[in-house]
C-alpha cells in the first residue's frame, strides 16, 4: 500500500477516479529501470538509494509514479538494516564527549584522529573518515538494502494499481459489496478476511437475487467514520479472489485537498482487472465438497443441487453452507457438511445454527466428531434442523432420504 | 428439544473496539439516553466516551450492573523529588478536581504545564496515558517522568516503542492507531497540547476511551465550535492564563538579538540562478506566490516536468537561505562567545540538525534519536558534561531544559514568529539568569521577506464556559 501523498486520483463529478497504470512499453520500462536500480542498489544507503530513484523522477509517467514504484519496492520487496562497525550511540559518545572537552569547529579533525586512534588500540581498525560517515548509521536514510527480491515489471505495475484503488478506501466510511452465484468457499474466505480486519457486516438477500454485504465497524454505529477505510483497503485484495462481485464506497474526501467534493463515491466490480497478491486460502479449498456434488449428479432425483446458497445472518457473523438443495416443486433446503474440526469451531456452528432461527437446514456430521467432548448435543439445535451422521464419506442417498422424510431410516442406512 | 436458556442474566457492560456493549438492558431509564441499539448484534451499544456518564446514571436510578469494561488499575505513584508548584499551577489543578477531574487547563508555553499534570497523576492514583503531539515531546515526557517517579511502570508508544505499561507516554498518532486497545485500559488521561485532538483521525483516542478523568493542556486553545468540541471531548475550560498575566514571575525575560547574515558570492550567484528559474515558470504560467492559492497552484503544476524544474529551484534557493555557510560561521562565533553557558541551538529541519552535529561535533536530539540516549543526552547537559546541544525546531512544544540560558535560532523565519518566542520561553526563569535568544537569518531572501509579515500577538480573552461547570449532584469516585 502508499502513503497518502503518493496516491494519484481525480474527481469526476462526485466519483473518484483512480490512476491506473496501462501494462504498456513505456510503463513496463520504468517498472524494469526501476527495479534494476534496486538490484543494483544492494549494499547502498537508503539515501543514496533514494538520490537513485531520483534521477528517473523526470520520466513521462511523472515523478510520483516513480516514488510510488520505488515505495512498493522498498516496502514489499527488499530488507533494510543498519551496518556500523561500531554502535553508532557508543560511536556519538565518544566522539562528541572528546569534542566538549575542546574549542571550536578547528579541533574537529582532531578529534577525529583521535577516536579512531583509540579504536584502533581497542582492535577497531577504522579511518577518520569512517568514523564520521558511521556517526548516523543508525538513522533510517543511513540504512543500507541487504536484500532485494525482484518482482517481475508486470507484478510491480499491478500491485501499484492495486494500492491506488486501496488508497481510494482509505477515505471510505462505508462499503457495500454485491455478490452473485459464488462458490461459497469463496465466500467463506472472504468473510474470515472480515474478521481478520476487524470488519463487521451485514447481509441482506438472497440466493436468487444476490447478496449484499455492508461493512463498516463497531464505533460505525454512532457516527459514520473513515476509522475503518484502511481495514476495507487491505480487504480488497481477498475480494478480488471472489468471482462475481461489485463494491460501493462512500467516501469523505480529505477537505484540505482543492476541488475535492463534500462527499464522494467509489465503485469497482470483477471486471476491474486488479491483481491481488494475497494467496488463495487452501483452508476453503472446496475438494471435500465437489467430490459430494460429483456423486450427487449421478442419482436419480428432482432434487437440484446448488451450489450458490443462503448466507443466514447470525448474532455477530454470518454462516455459509456447503450446498443449497432445490426442488422443482418451490421447496429448497440448505447443506451443511461438518467434517474434521476444532472443538471450538463445533461449539460456535451449532451455537450459529441455534440463533439462526433457520430450520431448513440439514447438517451431516462425521461419526469421527467427537461431539461430546467438544461439549454440544444433537438435542440442543432447533426443532427442524435436521442431521445426518455419516461414516467415512458422506453419501448423496442418506441425504436424500432424510430429504424425502424418511429420517430415521435414513441415519441408520448411513451408519451401517 | 431443548432451547436456549432464557433465564434473565445479570445486566452486563463489557468493552468492545472503542465501543460498550450493555446486555441485558440494567433497571431504571437513565442508561437509554447513552446506549443504542445495535441490529449486528443484537445489543445495545454505548460510545466509549459515555462510560462514567452511563454508570453515574444506572447509580442515580439505583439499578445493578457489573462493569467488566473497565481494565485500569490502581497506580499509586511517589514522586523521588518536589518541585513546589507556582500558585498558578496549585491554582489550575485546584479547579480541575472541583470540574470532577475532567477539562482543560490554558497556560502559556513555559509556564510548567508538565508540572499540572504531575500533580493531576500524584491526585489520581489510576493508570494513566499522557497523549503527546510529537515524538521529541514524547522522549522529554518520559524523561522527566523517569526522574520524577523512578519505580513507576513507565512505557512509550510510539516512535518504534510499543510498551504495554500502566504508565504510558504515546504520540497521538500512535494513541489512535491502538485507541481500541488503549480504551478501557487508562483511568487517566493527559492530554499535552490538547489542540491536536480535534482533528478526525485523533479524536477517537478520547471517543474510544472510557478514562473518568481527562485533562487537556494546552496554550492555544481553539476558539468558537472547536473549542467547544474539544470540552465535548474532555471537559470544560477550568483554568486559563496568558502569558502576560504570569509575566516576571514563572516565565523567563530574555534578550532577543537578531543577527543578519550575507550570502557568500558563490551562494548568492546559486541563489539568484534558482530564483530565476523558479520565477520564470511562475510568470510562464500566470502564478502569484503571493497568496496560498497561487502557492497551491504551484504546488500542483509541480507534477510537470518544468514545474518540477520550477519547485527543485525554489527548495534549493530555500536551504541555500536556510543552510548557509555564512550562518554556521555566525553559529561558530556565538559559541565562542559563550564559553560557559548552556546553549540550545535550534535549526529548521532535521537534515540541517545533522549537518551541524557532523560539522561542529556537537550532540543533536531528534525525534530519531533512541530513547536511552535522549535521556543521558538531557542528563549530561543539565550536568554540563555536554554544554552545547542542536536540535530541531519541532521541539518549540515545550523543551525542558531549565539549564539553558543561550538560544540560537538558525534559520527562523517570520511566518513562524510565534515558534521563535516560543523558544524564547524555553528559557525559564532561573536566579540571576541573563538569558538572550539570538534569532539567525539569511539577507535579502524569500525568508527576509516572510519575516516581515510578522503576525501581531493576539489579544488576551476572558475566560468563556468556566460558569458552565455546575458541581455533579452523584460522586463519580471518592479518591
Amino acid at each position: 500500500m502508499l502513503p497518502t501523498e503518493l496516491l494519484m486520483y481525480r474527481y469526476r463529478a462526485e466519483t473518484v477516479v483512480p490512476k491506473r497504470l496501462a501494462l504498456n512499453f513505456a510503463h513496463v520500462g520504468l517498472a524494469r529501470e526501476l527495479i534494476e536500480v534496486f538490484s543494483g542498489g544492494v549494499g547502498l544507503r537508503r539515501a543514496e538509494l533514494d538520490e537513485r530513484v531520483a534521477a528517473h523522477e523526470g520520466s513521462a509517467a511523472g515523478y510520483r509514479v516513480v516514488r510510488g514504484l520505488a515505495h512498493l519496492l522498498a516496502s514489499d520487496f527488499s530488507t533494510f538494516e543498519m551496518r556500523s562497525p561500531v554502535p553508532p550511540t557508543e560511536l556519538r559518545a565518544r566522539v562528541f564527549g572528546l569534542a566538549s572537552r575542546l574549542a571550536g569547529r578547528a579541533s574537529r579533525a582532531a578529534v577525529l584522529t583521535r577516536v579512531a586512534a583509540q579504536l584502533g588500540e581497542e582492535g577497531l581498525a577504522l579511518r577518520p573518515e569512517e568514523v564520521e560517515s558511521n556517526l548516523y548509521a543508525d538513522l533510517q536514510e543511513n540504512f543500507v538494502l541487504s536484500e532485494f527480491t525482484p518482482p517481475t515489471p508486470e507484478e510491480l505495475l499491478h500491485r501499484w494499481n492495486l494500492a491506488q484503488v486501496q488508497g481510494v478506501l482509505y477515505r471510505a466510511y462505508a462499503l457495500r459489496v454485491h455478490a452473485h452465484r459464488n462458490d461459497p468457499a469463496r465466500y467463506k474466505q472472504l468473510l474470515k478476511y472480515m474478521k481478520l480486519f476487524g470488519l463487521m457486516v451485514v447481509v441482506d438477500g438472497d440466493a436468487d437475487h444476490g447478496f449484499t454485504l455492508t461493512l463498516d465497524g463497531p464505533a460505525s454505529l454512532f457516527r459514520p467514520s473513515t476509522r475503518y477505510g484502511l481495514a476495507m483497503a487491505k480487504f480488497l485484495p481477498a475480494l478480488l479472489h471472489v468471482t462475481k462481485w461489485s463494491l460501493e464506497a462512500e467516501l469523505r474526501p480529505r477537505r484540505d485537498l482543492e476541488g475535492a467534493p463534500e462527499s464522494a463515491t467509489f465503485t469497482l466490480d470483477s471486471d476491474c482487472g486488479l491483481v491481488s497478491h494475497y494467496k488463495v486460502d487452501a483452508e476453503f479449498d472446496s475438494i471435500v465438497e465437489e467430490a459430494f456434488a460429483a456423486r450427487w449428479a449421478k442419482l436419480r432425483t428432482d432434487w437440484k443441487l446448488e451450489r450458490e446458497v443462503d448466507l443466514v445472518p447470525v448474532t455477530g457473523g454470518v454462516i455459509v453452507p456447503d450446498f443449497r438443495l432445490v426442488h422443482p416443486d418451490g421447496r429448497s433446503t440448505l447443506l451443511e457438511i461438518v467434517g474434521y474440526w476444532r472443538p471450538e469451531y463445533l461449539r460456535k456452528k451449532f451455537r450459529g445454527v441455534r440463533t439462526s432461527g433457520r430450520t431448513d437446514l440439514i447438517l451431516a456430521v462425521s461419526d469421527r466428531l467427537n461431539l461430546d467432548a467438544a461439549g454440544v448435543k444433537l438435542t440442543d439445535l432447533p426443532e427442524g434442523v435436521r442431521v445426518v451422521t455419516y461414516k467415512g464419506r458422506l453419501e448423496p442417498r442418506a441425504v436424500l432420504a432424510v430429504l424425502e422424510g424418511e429420517e430415521g431410516g435414513a441415519a441408520e442406512a448411513a451408519a451401517s | 428439544m431443548t432451547r436456549v436458556s432464557s433465564a434473565r442474566s445479570q445486566p452486563t457492560l463489557r468493552y468492545e473496539r472503542g465501543t460498550l456493549l450493555l446486555h441485558p438492558a440494567p433497571a431504571g431509564q437513565g442508561w437509554a439516553e447513552h446506549a443504542q441499539w445495535d441490529d449486528r448484534v443484537g445489543r445495545f451499544r454505548v460510545p466509549a466516551h459515555r462510560y462514567r456518564a452511563l454508570l453515574e446514571a444506572v447509580r442515580r436510578d439505583g439499578a445493578e450492573l457489573r462493569d467488566e469494561a473497565r481494565d485500569f488499575q490502581e497506580l499509586k505513584l511517589s514522586p523521588s523529588r518536589f518541585v513546589t508548584p507556582y500558585p498558578h499551577q496549585t491554582e489550575a489543578i485546584d479547579a480541575w478536581k472541583r470540574a470532577g477531574r475532567r477539562g482543560l487547563v490554558v497556560l502559556p508555553t513555559g509556564a510548567g504545564k508538565t508540572l499540572v499534570a504531575q500533580l493531576a497523576l500524584d491526585a489520581t492514583p489510576r493508570s494513566c496515558l499522557v497523549v503527546v503531539p510529537t515524538l521529541d515531546l514524547m522522549h522529554q515526557w518520559y524523561a522527566g517522568f523517569l526522574a520524577t517517579y523512578p519505580d513507576a511502570p513507565l512505557g512509550l508508544l510510539g516512535g518504534g516503542s510499543k510498551d504495554d505499561t500502566p504508565l504510558l507516554v504515546a504520540t497521538y498518532d500512535s494513541a489512535a492507531i491502538h485507541a481500541e486497545r488503549l480504551g478501557n485500559r487508562y483511568g487517566l488521561v493527559v492530554f499535552d497540547e490538547v489542540h491536536h485532538l480535534g482533528g478526525d483521525f485523533n479524536r477517537v483516542i478520547a471517543e474510544y476511551s472510557i478514562a473518568p478523568y481527562r485533562l487537556g493542556l494546552t496554550a492555544t486553545p481553539p476558539q468558537g465550535a472547536r473549542l467547544r468540541d474539544l470540552q465535548g471531548l474532555v471537559g470544560p475550560l477550568v483554568y486559563r492564563r496568558t502569558p502576560e498575566e504570569l509575566a516576571g514571575t514563572a516565565l523567563a525575560s530574555y534578550r532577543e538579538v537578531r543577527i543578519t547574515v550575507q550570502l557568500s558570492a558563490a551562494e548568492r550567484a546559486r541563489y539568484d540562478a534558482a530564483i530565476a528559474t523558479r520565477n520564470a515558470f511562475l510568470r510562464r504560467s500566470g502564478i502569484n506566490l503571493g497568496n496560498l492559492e497561487g502557492w497551491r497552484t504551484f504546488v500542483m503544476r509541480s507534477g510537470t516536468p518544468e514545474g518540477r524544474a520550477a519547485m527543485l529551484a525554489h527548495r534549493e534557493a530555500r536551504s541555500l537561505a536556510f543552510g548557509t555557510e555564512g550562518k554556521l560561521r555566525v553559529l561558530e562565533e556565538l559559541l565562542a562567545q559563550h564559553p560557559e553557558e548552556r546553549v540550545l541551538v535550534f535549526t529548521d529541519d532535521n537534515a540541517t540538525v545533522y549537518r551541524v552535529s557532523r560539522e561542529f561535533l556537537l550532540p543533536a536530539l531528534t525525534h530519531q534519536t533512541p530513547v536511552k540516549e535522549r535521556v543521558a543526552l538531557l542528563d549530561a547537559f543539565r550536568k554540563g558534561d555536554y554544554r552545547v546541544l542542536v536540535t530541531s525546531r519541532v521541539l518549540n512544544e515545550g523543551v525542558d531544559v531549565p539549564e539553558a540560558s543561550v538560544a540560537i535560532v538558525l534559520s527562523g523565519t517570520g511566518v513562524e514568529r510565534e515558534h521563535t518566542q516560543r523558544l524564547g520561553r524555553i528559557l525559564r526563569r532561573a536566579e540571576g539568569k541573563q538569558a538572550v535568544l539570538y534569532e539567525v537569518v539569511a539577507e535579502d531572501t524569500t525568508e527576509e521577506g516572510v519575516a516581515r509579515r510578522r503576525r501581531g500577538q493576539e489579544p488576551a480573552s476572558p475566560v468563556p464556559y468556566l460558569d458552565e461547570i455546575t458541581p455533579d449532584p452523584i460522586d463519580w469516585e471518592d479518591l
